[in-house]
């Protein structure tokens, strides 16, 4: 329990250090006027004081942080300024996270997914016969795979896939998951291929080389001895050590999993929050950018510490060890 | 850490499993990639055992020294410029106009881009600024993180604690997010793009630095040299680095291909260099307009990184396997 505690502490201060980090390095070389002007180049000077003073860029810089911080937790997480001239509306950055959080979330849900899906079947079958042919071929192929950049992967199956062949849609809405699943897939299959294709590759090869130091151990020689089958050591005594090692990974890969979906969401014109990032690069909304960059850190920080509180929970050494200790 | 191994990949994939895992930030992704390429030795490292290099390393070698010599020698060589004034359809050597967009012809092998420009000379361009962020900014990140994960491997104490909780902050952002906004907040030009990657590559070396000069630092020899009197600087420079160097020397060619791709993934958001300059990344990203009508716009540049990437994660595998004690003595 007291470990659990110190570490809700370590994620209170991280996650404190990387939002101030993240205020202060905006203010430190962005500059104030510099950030409205570029928001709103179109607008008239007095258009431009108003949303200074809306702002608060006038504020001492504590005071700032502070209001900053204060709204974030509550879920305020800053206004998109669109418009010209005299006309500047603001829509709160809060509602499009509503609207396109829950879509990169499915997309890397079906990533990872997918992902384990090929990759466990393979590595354990690899990592059973190693050094015969089918486990070169796979070590080749998972080779060639991690050189495959994901939007390389992407662009290809947009070109060929998608506009040469035509089997799947490339550039149409989104529909909603329960409105019509089938639809949904169909424009989720290409996106999900790209982004899952490379961590097939990471997450095979892991387990694989993780499998293999199983195999060596005592308590399998013991498990053939007895003289159960295969594919029941395999799965039962040999897996499930692996498993452990397999599911830190998957979790700590969400960090890849999450740049990589930026990238295809952009190449594939996915409506979540990758794509709302790149639009918010593209109209120079800088606070916007602030604001998802810190989102997106959070959400990450917080992820690894339910991968780390899970994986202590799960794994009896760690929790004797602790308990000694 | 148990007993010390030169073998940088299972050193990650086993401190994911125990040690590493008290700390809250974990390892990042990149390491995990590379622990990945290096996870098994059986691509490249069959060859380690022979004293000569196999026909693949020859081949990855070879075409390295190819990217990286033409772009050194871009403006000598016979190619179409660049960047010609893309508004003036240019007569081609049999008279007629060139196409925009062409696909690929004897005249010009990548074809032409959707500004007449042909799409080979700006590949062989766009490698001088996207080569130059690979290598500047793991040579720069090689340094800094180098030097701050000797330090904390060496000191594990306080000062290795220290410098560990800094570099988790760093590690709290996904590393595209981070580059992402360090471009955004700084600018878009090739300093500012290759500082970014380097302060995302910084961390990434020094923890597996870490990993290396932990199990080195336990070896007898370094003891034995403490013992003799010498400083820990000395101790550091002379005992523990020449061990750590060669294993870093391969993670160091990995990161390379990491960069490169990054790179490229930062033009794609639109978070790049300026397009204004030729990049591989912003070839791709601007050929992204038509991919229907003309795919090899993007193909070329695609082509080029993904040989690339292959090539330094090979050549990488190869050194790691090549300088690994255990592995080579056999």
């Amino acid at each position: 329990m007291r470990m659990v505690l110190s570490k809700i502490v370590r994620l209170v201060v991280v996650l404190f250090v990387v939002s101030f980090l993240s205020f202060w390095f905006v203010k430190l070389i962005g500059g104030n006027d510099d950030l409205v002007a570029k928001m709103i180049p179109f607008s008239s000077e007095q258009e431009k004081d108003r949303v200074r003073n809306e702002l608060g860029l006038q504020d001492p810089f504590f005071a700032q942080y502070g209001h900053w911080v204060g709204n974030f937790v509550t879920g305020d997480f800053g206004q998109i300024y669109l418009g010209a001239g005299d006309n500047i509306s603001s829509v709160p950055v809060s509602e499009t996270v509503a609207k396109r959080l829950p879509v990169s979330l499915e997309l890397m849900l079906y990533a990872q997914f997918l992902a384990l899906f090929f990759a466990i079947p393979f590595g354990i079958l690899s990592a059973h016969k190693a050094s015969s042919r089918f486990d070169k071929a796979t070590n080749v192929t998972a080779f060639g795979m991690l050189a495959l950049p994901q939007f390389v992967a992407a662009l290809l199956l947009v070109i060929f896939v998608g506009a040469r062949w035509g089997w799947l849609p490339t550039q149409s809405n989104l529909p909603n998951f329960p409105l019509n699943p089938l639809d949904n897939w169909r424009y989720m299959l290409m996106p999900t291929v790209a982004l899952a294709l490379a961590q097939i590759a990471i997450y095979m090869r892991l387990l694989r080389s993780d499998m293999i130091a199983t195999l060596q151990e005592d308590f399998i020689t013991t498990a053939k001895a007895k003289g159960l089958p295969t594919r029941r050591v395999l799965l039962r005594h040999a897996l499930r050590p692996s498993s452990l090692t397999l599911l830190t990974v998957a979790g700590l890969n969400v960090g890849a999993l999450i740049g990589g979906a930026i990238i295809i969401e952009r190449i594939f014109k996915v409506p979540g929050i990758g794509g709302e990032l790149a639009e918010a690069i593209f109209r120079q909304q800088t606070l916007e950018i602030q604001s998802l960059v810190v989102l997106i850190a959070f959400f990450y920080v917080i992820l690894n510490f339910g991968v780390d509180i899970l994986y202590s929970v799960l794994d009896p050494r760690i929790r004797h060890a602790r308990a000694v200790s | 850490m148990p007993e010390p191994s030169a073998e940088p990949g299972e050193e990650i994939i086993r401190s994911l499993a125990t040690d590493e895992r008290r700390e809250m930030v974990p390892p990042d992704a990149a390491s995990l990639q590379i622990a990945a390429v290096e996870a098994g030795p059986e691509i490249a490292g069959a060859a380690a055992g022979r004293k000569r290099l196999g026909i693949g390393a020859w081949l990855a070698a070879i075409w390295l020294i190819l990217v990286i010599g033409s772009a050194i020698a871009a403006p000598i060589l016979p190619i179409p410029d660049p960047k010609r004034d893309s508004t003036l359809p240019e007569l081609s050597s049999d008279g007629s106009l060139s196409v925009i967009a062409a696909a690929p012809s004897l005249d010009h092998p990548f074809g032409l881009d959707a500004s007449g420009l042909d799409v080979f000379s700006r590949t062989i361009w766009g490698g001088r600024a996207s080569l130059i962020i690979g290598f500047v900014s793991i040579g720069l990140g090689f340094l800094v993180g180098g030097f701050l994960g000797m330090l904390s491997g060496y000191f594990k104490g306080k000062v290795g604690g220290f410098i560990g909780s800094l570099l988790d902050i760093l590690l709290a952002f996904p590393q595209l997010v981070l580059a992402i906004f360090v471009v955004e907040v700084l600018g878009h030009t090739v300093w500012f793009v290759t500082f970014a990657l380097a302060i995302v590559a910084t961390p990434v070396l020094a923890r597996i630095t870490r990993a290396s000069s932990l199990s080195w630092s336990e070896r007898e020899f370094v003891v034995a040299a403490r013992a003799q009197g010498a400083k820990h600087g000395r101790v550091m420079l002379r005992e523990v680095l020449p061990n750590t160097l060669p294993a870093m020397f391969a993670i160091a060619i990995l990161s390379v291909a990491v960069v490169i791709v990054a790179e490229a993934g930062l033009a794609i958001v639109g978070a790049g260099v300026n397009p204004s300059v030729i990049t591989w990344g912003n070839m791709i990203s601007a050929g992204q307009a038509d991919l229907k009508a003309s795919p090899h716009i993007v193909l070329a540049p695609s082509l080029v990184i993904f040989l690339t990437v292959l090539s330094l994660n090979y050549l990488g595998d190869v050194i790691r396997a090549r300088t690994d004690v255990r592995e080579s003595a056999l």
